[in-house]
């Protein structure tokens, strides 16, 4: 499971969800409102709160299809540089 | 940042992007401003556009573009009468420059009707035999000297391409042939750049002056245009545009011309704009940073409207 920065930070890019709403790992973040420049600027977000670069296929629009996959491809890239 | 000493406002109709009826179809049928148009629009169309908005599939249909420009302008309508929006300028990028013809008082409202629709339909003849494998690509995250690396491959490649809309320091729209695709959007991620959509057909390139011309004989030049009452910003070059001969220029030129938001942005600023007021189902223009950073952005979209909104009291 994710941390807490990362559901925090993650929320303020869902227009949809209301602040008492689970978060789940397979929803959809499109049906939240998260729309293609909204991406934009939630990557570049993460990348400066995790201090990590989105390259190759993590920037695919596959990555931001839901919470799980987003977090699975961002705790990799922390690793990786952590290593 | 906006500025204390820019005190002026500008209306901005955004360009267009996919709008499933779901989201404005609400709107359409219950806000006042958005009625009246629509009620005239059947009218001059023929038909009902919500009817035909609602059934047919494809983001750029031409009832979807009609239904655009209503919905902008209606917005438009809306900000002026219930937040007290005043503009002393207005522009539009792309798609936006056929609401803003209408609201800075170039073309009455049945003619931005018809003018939007025939071009629409124009754009659906043209490129069903012409430029059939050309698409306009966009992505961000692109500075321009990795743009100029991925212009020089094209080069070597030997592929004709145009950058159709220069949207912000590093996000653009690029105008080439689909099959370019495949190798585009990789070369892109490994650049740190993100593709976000594929337009088809194209626009906004100088090889398309066989639209420009039927655009001309066939929309555009039957049509009455009026000096502005608003002046407006043309999305081309920033330049102001005072007489309705310029609008019509403005519209024909944007099928041969690239889009240059940040030209818009510095005329806007140079005119002493602090507030834009962005009417229309935006999801680009009143958020990216060229924008964000030199104004304060006033987003009105069809949720805004929709809002319960608190009635002045009786007295």
């Amino acid at each position: 499971m994710w941390d807490q920065k990362f559901e925090d930070l993650l929320r303020g890019f869902l227009p949809f969800l209301g602040a008492d709403e689970p978060l789940a790992q397979d929803t959809a973040l499109r049906d939240l409102g998260l729309d293609s420049l909204g991406i934009v600027e939630l990557l570049a977000a993460l990348e400066h709160t995790y201090q990590v670069r989105f390259q190759d296929d993590a920037l695919s629009q596959a990555t931001f299809e839901t919470p799980g996959v987003l977090w699975k491809v961002l705790s990799g890239l922390v690793e990786d540089q952590a290593a | 940042m906006p500025t204390a000493s820019r005190t002026g406002t500008a209306m901005i109709f955004p360009g267009m992007g996919p709008t499933p009826f779901a989201d404005v179809g609400k709107f359409m049928v219950i806000n006042p401003f958005a009625r009246k148009l629509v009620a005239t629009a059947d009218r001059v169309l023929g038909y009902s556009l919500i009817d035909r908005y609602r059934r047919t599939e494809g983001d750029y249909s031409e009832y979807a573009q009609v239904a655009f420009m209503v919905n902008s302008l209606a917005l438009a309508q809306w900000a002026q009468h219930t937040l007290g929006v005043e503009a002393e300028l207005c522009t539009g990028p792309s798609f936006g420059e056929k609401p803003a013809a209408a609201f800075c008082g170039a073309l009455d409202f049945p003619d931005a009707v018809r003018a939007t629709a025939g071009f629409a339909r124009l754009l659906t003849d043209y490129f069903s035999t012409e430029f059939t494998d050309l698409v306009t690509h966009s992505f961000v995250r692109v500075p321009e000297d990795k743009l100029r690396e991925v212009l020089g491959e094209l080069d070597e490649r030997g592929e004709t391409y145009e950058i159709s809309c220069y949207i912000d320091d590093d996000f653009f729209m690029l105008t080439l042939r689909e099959h370019n695709l495949a190798w585009l959007s990789p070369l892109l991620r490994s650049m740190g750049g993100m593709s976000l959509y594929t337009m088809r057909p194209p626009m906004h390139c100088t090889a398309f002056g066989g639209l420009r011309d039927r655009a001309e004989q066939e929309v555009f030049g039957p049509l009455e245009f009026a000096d502005p009452v608003v002046p407006v910003i043309a999305d081309q070059d920033g330049s102001l545009i005072t007489t309705g001969e310029g609008v019509r220029t403005m519209l024909l030129n944007s099928c041969v011309r690239p889009m240059r938001w940040p030209a818009v942005v510095d005329a806007l600023c140079e005119a002493g704009v602090g507030t834009v007021c962005v009417a229309g189902q935006d999801s680009l223009f009143g958020r990216v940073r060229r924008t964000t950073d030199h104004f304060e952005v006033v987003p009105v979209t069809p949720r805004l409207a929709l809002q319960p909104r608190p009635q002045p009291a009786r007295t």
